[in-house]
């Protein structure tokens, strides 16, 4: 293998092009989807997409908060790069 | 109309008035009144010539009455008078005035009995008429044309309107006169003396005249300001707000725009002494210009509030009139012509837009005037002729549709005019050189060294609309220069004919651009750091242009990464030992199984990781990408040396294509064989038909004999189980996808090999297929095994039957021995497939739950269909001891489905329709049908 190949990080993502990537998002929230695109700003574009939101309630002292979960789907997703906390490679078992 | 005009008039009227005084200021007409009482007998003493017809002229000797009549029309007008002059003694008293007051001037009060204002006002006499009828008079001429710089200025009682110099000029030419004339008749009578007098008379006369011309001329220049606002106070109320807002409104416009003069010459161009003459033009032209404007204001003043009373009913008061607003519209647009016609005389060169511009206010000035004279007309006719209501009111509206129209086209226009002139300001503000400037530096940023990859969407989205329209494809919308660089055209379907112009002259611009570049380039080549290369000595062997040292080392190695080893147990085999370096050459292979004294001749090596794949396969694609861009490019072949240049470099490229593919990796070096883990990504399927276009159709058949060799490492086939299954699953849809991207990428770039295959290949294949997979029903039960094994079955069924029809000369022995070994590995095959043929239906392998949707049914005939297609090739290959177990064995399956069609056992049509079809896709093969079956 080529090594050299691997020059910045970007071309780690890069060798996520087309395959399903976990992203995780500022705001609590994460994405799971096919990544198509991706450029310097980390803006993406993905499709098929889960998108999971963590939603905190209850932030009075003294009470435990509890944390609800909504997830959607979306076929097509520009996802802007400014929210973008990490993208991955989904875990494997 | 000059300057001057106004003076010369008033001293010729001058000259006349004090001629006509001396000679008949005895004359009995009212209006010259100072030959009434304190008449001092001055005519007698003078002795002009040219008097014969004095009387005939003036109407002299008999008295002239109240009942002098022109055409009996005063009578008419009358009542009409009398309003008018109400009127005009609160708003313009001078009018009325004009004709008589002089009198008052010339004759200090204490000669003669002052003159009451009442008889003023009864003045019935017809020069008081009809400057306003026919406009005859040349007093009421002249007072109406220029009234405020008229040196005799009928207003005592507003001492203002003295005009010190100019009126006091005349003022004192005359009481001189007068005073020497007097003295003159007093003293002697003699005709010698009276003829001296007459003589320094003139003489003085002429004096005067000329000095009161200079003196006029210096007045009015000094107190043109003065003046302006002396004939505004004189003005109504409403007239003055009007000529305000119209004297400030061409002082807006006047100004002109940022660097520029309205001259189509750039400024720069001007010298300042032709800067100092324009000015003073422009300064000359504009006192000219508001005397114009002004004169004309004021004749449109008079004309309009004539036509204006005419319109006016006559019992109707004066009042009525002094609220009734004026239109504004005309005047502004007159002034607007006026502006124009000013700057079109300053203009050497013209616009089209300013012409457009001077044009049409004009137009709408005398299109409103001949609309309001309509009007006037048609309410004057109504007048008199008594309509009834109802006509009147629908002339009214009709009338004041046509104004509103007219007014709102004329708006428009005016707009329209307006934006295009301030528009056009900025004509001819840049040089050519200029515009060439811009240009280039837009083009610049258009060259790019690839325009096709750079413009790629839009090429290859041009290519297919070219194509779905039937157009004849030129290959690319990219204009190229040699091998430097070029610019994509994009899609310029629409551009082209819209502004065929502009990308010709863009595309001229560009060559001239590129070709000047390249010849800087050459010149500079010459001279370059390359000719003087090794001039100073050489350096050591060492590169100092390689890239600098990387700090982190990201090692790719497997076995020295134990995460990425950790991420992928299930995959590394126990006995895949060895520090095998995929990246090591085939040295370091071999060493490896010396050291490690592997027996065999195949390395056994550990299967990419799937960083590794993911790694081949972006260099494959780069590969790739570089491979179609030099397929682009392609010289034509007339050009032996740059055709065999780019031949070799081609040739390089796919062969190095060709080592990323790992096709020829021994089989046994690894589980899944590497080619197979490359096609693990949907990507990696992906990659295959783009790659079939290089790679030549022998490897291809390489490629495809591994691929049936390891056909049973493939994730799709691996994983196929899970399509069984029919909840909705992430696993489940990534398995979907991937057989998906298999059946319609891999399988799709081998169809035209398999199509081409002879029959004792497909013969091999499917021996290799056998032999490979521990189990075919297995292979057989998947998605892209069955499709595989249709794919050879019907290849042999076509092979066959061109034997058949003599399409295919064969030699007949070969074609025996051949179609022997196919029954042979058939047989077999068959006797492997039969007793799983039930359980091939994916229908049967799910159980189908109470809780799945209905849907599901339908689903299940859908995926069956490939089975039956199956089967049916299955059947078609098969001797008739093989139909009858075929039969036997899918007796039940068959049943069942035209049973559930046949007895309504289905949702709707759409699912009866499916099993019947798929049903009599295998009976037909059988050489029966669904209907035959009789329950």
């Amino acid at each position: 293998m080529e090594p050299s190949s691997i020059q910045e990080p970007f071309d780690l993502i890069r060798l996520s092009l087309s395959e399903r990537v976990f992203v995780k998002l500022r705001g609590d929230r994460e994405l799971t989807g096919i990544l198509h695109a991706y450029d310097g700003h980390m803006n993406l574009i993905m499709s098929d997409v889960e998108e999971t939101i963590m939603l905190v309630e209850g932030d009075q002292p003294g009470v435990a908060p509890t944390v609800n979960v909504a997830k959607r789907k979306l076929d097509m997703l520009f996802v802007r790069g400014d929210g973008v906390i990490l993208v991955s490679p989904p875990s494997r078992t | 109309m000059s300057f001057f005009g106004f003076q010369e008039n008033d001293l010729e009227e001058e000259r006349q008035r004090i001629r006509n005084g001396g000679a008949h200021e005895n004359e009995d007409v009212a209006v010259y009144t100072w030959g009434e009482e304190s008449y001092d007998g001055l005519g007698d003493a003078l002795q002009e010539g040219g008097d014969d017809l004095n009387d005939e002229t003036f109407g002299g000797g008999g008295s002239v009455g109240k009942d002098f009549d022109f055409a009996g029309q005063t009578s008419l007008l009358e009542p009409e008078l009398a309003q008018q002059k109400s009127l005009s003694s609160e708003v313009q008293p001078r009018r009325d005035n004009a004709p008589v007051r002089p009198a008052e001037q010339h004759l200090p009060g204490d000669r003669r009995a002052p003159q009451s204002l009442e008889s003023i006002w009864d003045d019935r006499s017809p020069f008081s008429v009809l400057p306003r009828e026919n406009g005859g008079s040349r007093f009421a001429e002249r007072e109406r044309r220029e009234p405020s710089t008229s040196q005799f200025s009928p207003f005592p009682e507003s001492p203002v309107l003295h005009q010190p110099n100019a009126s006091q000029g005349g003022a004192r030419t005359l009481q001189e006169i007068e005073a020497e004339m007097r003295t003159a008749a007093l003293q002697s009578r003699g005709a010698s003396q009276r003829q001296q007098n007459a003589l320094r008379l003139q003489q003085e006369e002429e004096f005067f005249q000329e000095q009161a011309y200079q003196r006029q001329r210096l007045a009015f220049q000094r107190e043109r300001d003065q003046e302006r606002e002396l004939q505004l106070q004189a003005l109504q109320r409403l007239q003055q707000q009007q000529v305000m807002q119209l004297r400030e409104q061409p002082q807006h416009q006047r100004t002109p725009p940022p660097r520029m003069l309205p001259v189509s010459q750039s400024p720069r161009f001007l010298d300042q002494r032709q800067m100092l003459l324009l000015q003073q033009q422009e300064e000359q032209h504009q006192l000219r210009l508001q005397q114009e404007l002004q004169e004309q204001l004021h004749m449109e003043e008079l004309e309009r509030q004539l036509r204006a009373q005419q319109i006016s009913q006559l019992n109707q008061g004066p009042t009525h009139f002094n609220h009734r607003r004026q239109p504004s519209g005309p005047t502004i647009a007159e002034l607007q012509a006026l502006q124009q016609q000013h700057l079109h005389r300053r203009q050497r060169s013209q616009s089209p837009a300013y012409q457009d511009f001077n044009v049409p206010p004009q137009n709408s000035v005398q299109l409103q005037q001949r609309l309001l004279a309509e009007l006037a007309q048609v309410e004057y006719l109504r007048d008199f002729q008594g309509a009834t209501q109802a006509e009147q009111e629908a002339l009214r509206a009709e009338a004041m549709r046509k104004i509103v129209e007219a007014e709102k086209m004329e708006d428009k226009r005016r707009k329209k005019a307006a934006k295009i002139a301030h528009m056009s300001r900025y004509n001819d503000l840049m040089t050519q050189s200029d515009k060439d400037f811009i240009t280039r530096i837009q083009v610049s940023q258009l060259v790019t060294p690839d325009p096709y990859a750079d413009d790629f969407y839009a090429q290859v989205y041009g290519a297919i609309l070219r194509s779905r329209m039937g157009l004849q494809t030129q290959d690319e919308r990219v204009l190229k220069f040699g091998t430097g660089g070029g610019i994509s055209l994009g899609n310029t379907q629409k551009a082209a004919t819209r502004r065929p112009n502009a990308m010709q002259r863009m595309e001229q611009q560009v060559e001239r651009i590129v070709s000047n570049a390249r010849r800087r380039e050459e010149e500079k080549g010459l001279h370059s750091l390359h000719s003087l290369q090794g001039a100073l000595g050489k350096t050591s062997g060492r590169s100092y242009k390689a890239a600098p040292r990387q700090l982190l080392q990201v090692d790719d190695n497997t076995s020295t990464s134990p995460t990425l080893a950790h991420a992928h147990p299930h995959i590394s085999k126990g006995e895949a030992t060895g520090p095998s370096n995929e990246g090591a050459a085939k040295e370091a292979a071999k060493l490896s199984r010396e050291t490690l004294g592997n027996t065999g001749n195949v390395v056994r090596k550990d299967p990419l990781t799937r960083r590794q794949v993911l790694t081949t396969l972006e260099a494959l694609y780069d590969l790739v990408l570089k491979v179609e861009h030099l397929r682009r490019e392609q010289p034509p072949p007339e050009e032996e040396d740059a055709f065999q240049r780019w031949q070799r470099e081609y040739d390089d490229l796919v062969e190095q294509l060709w080592e990323g593919l790992k096709v020829m990796v021994p089989l046994e070096t690894s589980n899944p064989h590497p080619f197979v883990s490359l096609l693990s990504p949907s990507k990696g399927k992906k990659l295959l038909p783009r790659l079939t276009r290089h790679i030549g159709s022998s490897r291809m058949l390489t490629l495809m004999t591994l691929l049936v060799a390891c056909f049973t490492q493939l994730d799709v086939v691996k994983q196929a189980p899970l399509l069984d299954a029919l909840e909705e699953t992430a696993e489940r849809a990534e398995v979907e996808r991937q057989t998906q991207a298999f059946l319609g990428s891999v399988l799709q770039s081998i169809l035209p090999i398999v199509a081409n295959l002879e029959l004792h290949v497909v013969t091999a294949l499917l021996g290799l297929l056998i032999e490979r997979s521990q189990d075919i029903a297995e292979v057989a039960k998947t998605k892209p095994g069955l499709a595989l094994l249709t794919l050879f079955l019907s290849r042999v069924e076509v092979i066959k039957q061109a034997w058949n029809n003599g399409a295919e000369p064969v030699d007949v022995m070969t074609a025996g021995a051949a179609l022997e070994q196919w029954q042979a590995v058939f047989d077999q095959f068959f006797v492997l497939l039969t007793p799983h043929l039930l359980s091939l239906f994916p229908s049967s392998r799910i159980t189908l739950q109470a809780h799945h949707p209905t849907s599901a049914a339908l689903a299940i005939d859908i995926i069956d269909q490939p089975v039956w297609q199956f089967l049916a090739a299955l059947a078609l290959q098969a001797v008739p001891e093989q139909h009858q177990v075929l039969v036997t064995s899918l007796r039940d399956k068959v049943l069942e489905n035209v049973l559930s069609a046949n007895k309504g056992w289905v949702a709707d049509e759409d699912e009866r329709r499916t099993k019947l079809a798929n049903v009599n896709l295998f009976l037909h093969a059988l050489g029966l049908d669904s209907s035959q079956i009789a329950l």
